[in-house]
């Protein structure tokens, strides 16, 4: 059977591992627009110059060889004929498949800001393609301009930062990592990034960009009327799932490709897997889906059970934090919130008629894993007569005597 | 594959098997030498402690599904398909801590000294007699046993 | 973040200290709770031994005994044996230093307060002499004989203490203790590898190390002290961190022995100390509260209202009083000196003298006390408290808490305060027994500990249960500071009590606890159990009292707990001392000692079980009094 992945990211490098290992005689194919396999989640360490391309692969160099799959890199797939089976790329190459998996992940997103789209020196920041662009603009720049201050606008902050550039980020919300974090725990990473010299313009929208006569952006007009003048600029201003290829194929899709939840569209044997459904931006969700939609190709009948989504971890300068879940409860919604802090601390646990909706913990995060398995299996906690920051897994603790495996007693 | 049985009743808290692990990870020490104040002797395993329910040893189950290996975005945790525990390589962890986070029994954490790598069981590999913390256990709570995967 | 030092305290039954603490930028022993939460169950047990170089050897399923073949049962009474030798230790330091006190200040015919002390003492001991120097410095040197005997000549002032029909009893066990210093000599030797491997021989002597420990230790000390600085007298009085007064130079005391400071607390108020004082623009000196030492002066703080400003909290209060910044220096001359008050007073600039070579701290500056040279002592003290005044106020911030504490606890009870009080008589009291207004009478002493649920969490909770059924409340030690500062001493705390302790309580204006003062004060307690038995006619063990230690902390509380089993009253303790891996203490302990002494060991760290056990206990002995 010849199985083709469209995409070389989390969701399909983790389908390609599960079809070798469950049947390595699969003919696998990988095509994709990047040139190389890379953690997009790492990018900032190589725009930062802390590691080169091939320190931020989260495969071995030689996986592709080493495991009998055919890449075919540089390529971007045009068009899809789920009646023929048959792909069509850029290069005007016909690809057959028996199954396709769909995993080409999603692109960054420009807002329609007049002049934005147009300069030639505003750059997303999703792929090492774009970090290339980016660390080519730094090279005879000074200042940058950061739109979005969400994780990956951060991550490029930091990068910048590195580099020795003034960075200003410009954000809308009047908190940074405003869909993680809270406002406190947003506020430590600004006042660390501030000490590193960036500067945050935050409750700001970007109304227009001014271009020179090349088309580069030289500076950027906000709506409070102030003006910042850049070198370049860095759109973090969210992602898209990438599946204009689709058009005319009839396989659905509706803000990202749908599927059921064995990972199949509504063609037979083409699957989708990853950002590319739109339903939720987690590595760990995208290797999972993949892992799911490789099973169910080769026949098998897994299922995506564990959608939880509401989880990040950020760590800059030094500073950790995990978040999970609900984590700014609206004033209408019936929870109880209890915090601690200390100089090196913030925690905050989310509650309600014990049940966990979301925790914080910024600063020592060790031994916190457990906290998601509470949140998301909807664990009840009120018998447990401890205070609830002592909490652990031992507080659940089940073990199978005959393999050892751990699994929560409630 | 060999994974650790824990029998928790026998466990007394002695926290032998953490003076093990921080041995076990600081080349050329042993019981006697063991730095135990410095912040970079860490163990991964832990015991927990409940007036209710006594002690509780928390050890990484090398697990046949890890979630760790699963949320990895580096490359740097893998299930070793031969002996079938999750490896660590340092160099290309990159701190994101999604591991941390996913661990389900809340085993894994960052480094103390650091805070950018994870600190995380490696079955002591790299020693011919097998888990260091087995050995030191007096009440034979931890043993070493083969499960099929 | 914010600055506090860590988000992880322990409980408090004091809320508003808790809350402060949680706050502080400093680290405290309430911090370091967390971080030792796993205990070592070897040791917990007591089968952990560490006497030879073969050890350090654990019983386990697999290993059954120590390479020397010690069991379970030996190992657990060898290091029971040593903790109470080195208990027994501490209070005999603290009665020897008192008597020579004494001795020193008869022969240089100094100022002797309590008349009335005098001559009851020198009734108890037989001694007729009408010069009150040469008395007293008669009374001194017996003590000190008996202190200094050999173990095989039997203490002489025993028989002239003990009641007599305990006395009896402990000569028919065998028990009454030899020289107290050599006894605790004897005891370190017993337990000491390969020597003694007889429980029962070694748990023996830890009741004789508690006969010695509890007559002289805490009963002598008090009555010695008595003679030197008086007698406590009942008053109302403040307490808490509400005390510390910034106007003054603030000096935090700690330790046992209040007759050390005799001459200096009077000093400190004179018109030329004062004077230096104000050049600097403070009002004057004060002494602050803490530990036993402090419980000591606010006993007889009728006595040393100038130069006393009140009972700031207990040992585990010590690092918070601290943190108010308003003290200036700390004398310490005894437990409880926390290791850990050293960071802090580097940190606020607290200028630490040590009194007591024993109580050294690593940063402090030693002036042991020599009595000869107390004048010019006195002097270097006051120069180097005025130099850390002038160094750190106005420089180092302060955290004062006015809301902490309260202003009424009833203080300075004593067993001839109380009797005053009744009338000069025990009769009422016993009367309210007989009638079952007052049920019993619980003496919850001793220390404050950080585990047993928190910082006097347990303590706190036994005693509101205990009160709630009529059981009256005799405290003394660290507990009482606890106790203290939520306001259990309160005359308003009777609307804790039960109906019938209320009534009694609200008619006379006194709270249903009432505070002895220092843990040296379970002497006092004795006293008061003596006489109440001698009145009715009974023995110790017959009276409707039980005896608890909630959260008793130190070796010296075990030896404390080895009187009150040898007096035959049923003990309760929180936390069992180490010793559940034998069989055999539990058998001793639990069961044998009923048959020996009368007295019994209780372990339950649930308040409410607790309660009830011992109410259970007082209404059993009040049916064998048929009342």
């Amino acid at each position: 059977m010849k199985i083709v992945i469209i995409g070389a990211s989390a969701a399909g490098i983790s389908a390609a591992k599960t079809l070798k290992v469950m049947d390595p005689n699969t003919e696998v194919v990988i095509i994709s627009k990047d040139d190389t396999i890379h953690s997009r989640c790492m990018l900032h360490k190589y725009l930062g110059h802390e590691r080169d391309a091939q320190g931020i692969s989260f495969v071995p160099q030689d996986f592709c060889e080493a495991n009998n799959i055919t890449w075919m890199k540089n390529t971007r797939v045009i068009g899809v004929d789920p009646q023929k089976k048959i792909l069509k790329t850029r290069h005007h190459q016909e690809i057959t498949y028996d199954k396709l998996l769909i995993t080409t992940g999603a692109a960054y997103f420009i807002p329609p800001v007049p002049g934005m789209r147009e300069a030639h020196n505003a750059f997303g920041f999703r792929d090492l393609s774009d970090a290339k662009l980016i660390d080519n603009a730094s090279k005879n720049s000074k200042n940058a301009i950061v739109v979005g201050a969400g994780l990956v606008g951060m991550d490029a902050a930091f990068a910048l930062l590195e580099l020795g550039l003034n960075v200003t980020v410009i954000e809308m919300a009047d908190t940074v990592l405003g869909l993680q974090l809270d406002p406190k725990a947003a506020g430590e990473y600004q006042k660390i990034f501030e000490g590193a010299g960036a500067k945050f313009l935050l409750s700001e929208k970007v109304d227009s960009v001014e271009l020179d006569n090349h088309q580069n952006a030289t500076s950027v007009h906000l709506a409070s009327g102030k003006i910042v003048p850049c070198d370049f600029i860095i759109v973090a201003a969210g992602v898209r799932p990438s599946y204009d290829f689709l058009e005319g194929s009839g396989i659905a899709a509706n803000r990202g490709i749908t599927v059921g939840d064995d990972m199949r569209t509504n063609i037979d044997d083409v699957y989708a897997a990853g950002d590319v459904l739109g339903i939720s931006g987690i590595w760990p969700n995208a290797m999972n889906q993949g892992k799911i939609a490789a099973t169910n190709m080769l026949g098998g009948s897994a299922v995506y059970k564990d959608r939880y989504a509401l989880k990040n971890t950020a760590s800059f300068y030094g500073l950790n934090t995990l978040s999970l879940g609900n984590v700014n409860p609206a004033d209408e919604v019936n929870c109880e919130i209890i915090k601690r802090e200390d100089k090196n601390n913030y925690q905050k646990i989310v509650s309600n008629d014990g049940l966990i909706l979301g925790v914080i913990f910024q600063g020592d995060i060790g031994n916190t894993g457990f906290w998601q398995y509470l949140i998301k299996n909807k664990i009840d906690v009120s018998d447990i007569d401890k205070p609830i920051f002592d909490l652990s897994y031992a507080d659940f603790y089940g073990i199978d005597q005959d393999s050892g495996e751990y699994c929560y007693t409630l | 594959m060999k994974r650790i049985m824990i029998d928790r009743e026998k466990c007394d808290g002695c926290l032998n098997c953490n003076v093990a692990c921080m041995s076990a990870h600081q080349e050329g020490s042993n019981f006697y030498t063991v730095n135990l104040q410095a912040p970079e002797s860490e163990t991964r395993n832990f015991i927990k402690f409940d007036a209710k329910t006594g002690y509780t040893p928390v050890f990484c189950r090398h697990c046949d599904s890890p979630e760790c290996v699963m949320s990895c975005m580096s490359g740097a945790l893998e299930k070793d398909p031969i002996t079938g525990h999750v490896k660590y390589d340092e160099e290309q962890c990159a701190g994101c801590f999604m591991c941390v986070m996913n661990c389900p029994y809340g085993v894994l954490k960052p480094d103390n000294k650091t805070r950018t790598k994870i600190i995380r069981c490696d079955f002591c590999e790299d020693k011919a007699d097998g888990p260091s913390c087995v050995a030191a256990c007096p009440k034979e709570a931890i043993m070493v046993r083969e499960v099929s995967l | 973040m914010n600055s506090n030092f860590s988000c992880k305290t322990c409980a408090s039954a004091d809320t508003k200290l808790e809350t402060f603490i949680s706050n502080l930028d400093v680290e405290t022993s309430h911090h370091r709770v967390e971080g030792q939460r796993v205990k070592c169950g070897f040791g917990l047990q007591g089968l952990c031994c560490r006497l030879c170089s073969n050890g350090p050897c654990r019983i386990t399923p697999n290993g059954p005994k120590g390479i020397c073949g010690a069991t379970a049962d030996t190992i657990v009474a060898r290091n029971f044996l040593r903790a109470v030798a080195a208990g027994s230790g501490c209070y005999i330091h603290v009665v020897e230093n008192t008597a020579l006190m004494l001795k020193k200040t008869a022969e240089s015919k100094g100022l002797l307060k309590g008349k009335r002390a005098l001559a009851k003492l020198a009734k108890i001991f037989g001694i007729d002499e009408t010069d009150e120097h040469i008395c007293a410095a008669k009374i001194a040197d017996a003590v000190l004989a008996d202190l200094y005997k050999p173990d095989y000549v039997k203490m002489e002032l025993v028989e002239k203490m003990a009641y007599k029909p305990r006395f009896d009893r402990w000569k028919e066990l065998n028990i009454l203790p030899g020289g107290a210093k050599s006894e605790v000599f004897a005891g370190t030797v017993k337990s000491s590898t390969n020597l003694s491997s007889d429980p029962v021989d070694m748990y023996l002597h830890c009741l004789k190390l508690g006969i010695s420990t509890g007559l002289y230790g805490l009963t002598l000390t008090n009555l010695l002290n008595d003679v030197l600085l008086g007698e406590p007298a009942i008053r109302l009085a403040p307490v808490g961190l509400r005390v510390i007064n910034p106007d003054y130079i603030n000096i935090m005391i700690t330790g046992h022995q209040h007759s050390i400071f005799a001459y200096l607390q009077d000093r400190l108020i004179e018109a030329d100390v004062i004077a230096k004082a104000n050049a600097l623009g403070a009002k004057g000196f004060k002494l602050v509260g803490c530990t036993c030492v402090g419980q000591d002066l606010q006993l007889r703080g009728a006595h040393y209202t100038e130069i006393f400003d009140g009972h700031a909290g207990n040992n585990f209060t010590s690092e918070a009083v601290l943190a108010t910044g308003a003290i200036d220096a700390v004398l310490s001359e005894f437990n409880c000196t926390l290791p850990g008050i050293e960071p802090i007073c580097d940190e606020l600039k607290i200028k630490q003298i040590c009194l007591d070579d024993v109580a050294k701290k690593a940063n402090a500056e030693l002036k042991p006390f020599i009595f000869e040279e107390r004048e010019a002592q006195s002097e270097e003290i006051i120069d180097l408290i005025l130099d850390s005044y002038k160094e750190r106020r106005g420089i180092i911030p302060l955290n004062l808490q006015p809301d902490h504490g309260n202003s009424d606890t009833l203080t300075g009870v004593s067993e001839g305060s109380l009797k005053d009080f009744l009338g000069g008589t025990w009769k009422p009291l016993i009367d309210l027994i007989v009638s079952g207004d007052i049920k019993g009478i619980a003496g919850v002493v001793g220390c404050s500990s950080l585990t047993a649920g928190g910082h006097d969490m347990l303590t706190v909770d036994l005693v509101k249960e205990l009160i709630a059924k009529d059981i009256l409340v005799l405290s003394a030690g660290c507990s009482s500071g606890g106790l203290e500062n939520v306001g259990l001493m309160s005359p308003s705390a009777a609307s804790l009590a039960g109906p019938k302790l209320r009534a009694v309580c609200e008619s006379l204006g006194i709270p249903p606890v009432l505070n002895f003062g220092p843990c040296l004060a379970i002497g006092r307690l004795e006293l008061v159990a003596t006489e109440l038995a001698e009145a009715i006619g009974i023995d110790i063990p017959q009276l409707p009292l039980v005896l608890s230690a909630p959260q008793w902390l130190e070796e010296q509380a075990l030896a404390d707990g080895a009187f009150g089993l040898a007096l035959g009253l049923p003990l309760h303790l929180g936390l069992p001392p180490f010793v559940t891996g034998s069989p055999v203490a539990i058998q001793v302990f639990t069961k044998d000692m009923l048959d020996l002494t009368g007295g019994q060991l209780i372990i339950d760290d649930n308040a409410k079980s607790a309660a009830e056990t011992l109410n259970g206990i007082i209404e059993e002995k009040r049916k064998g009094l048929n009342i």
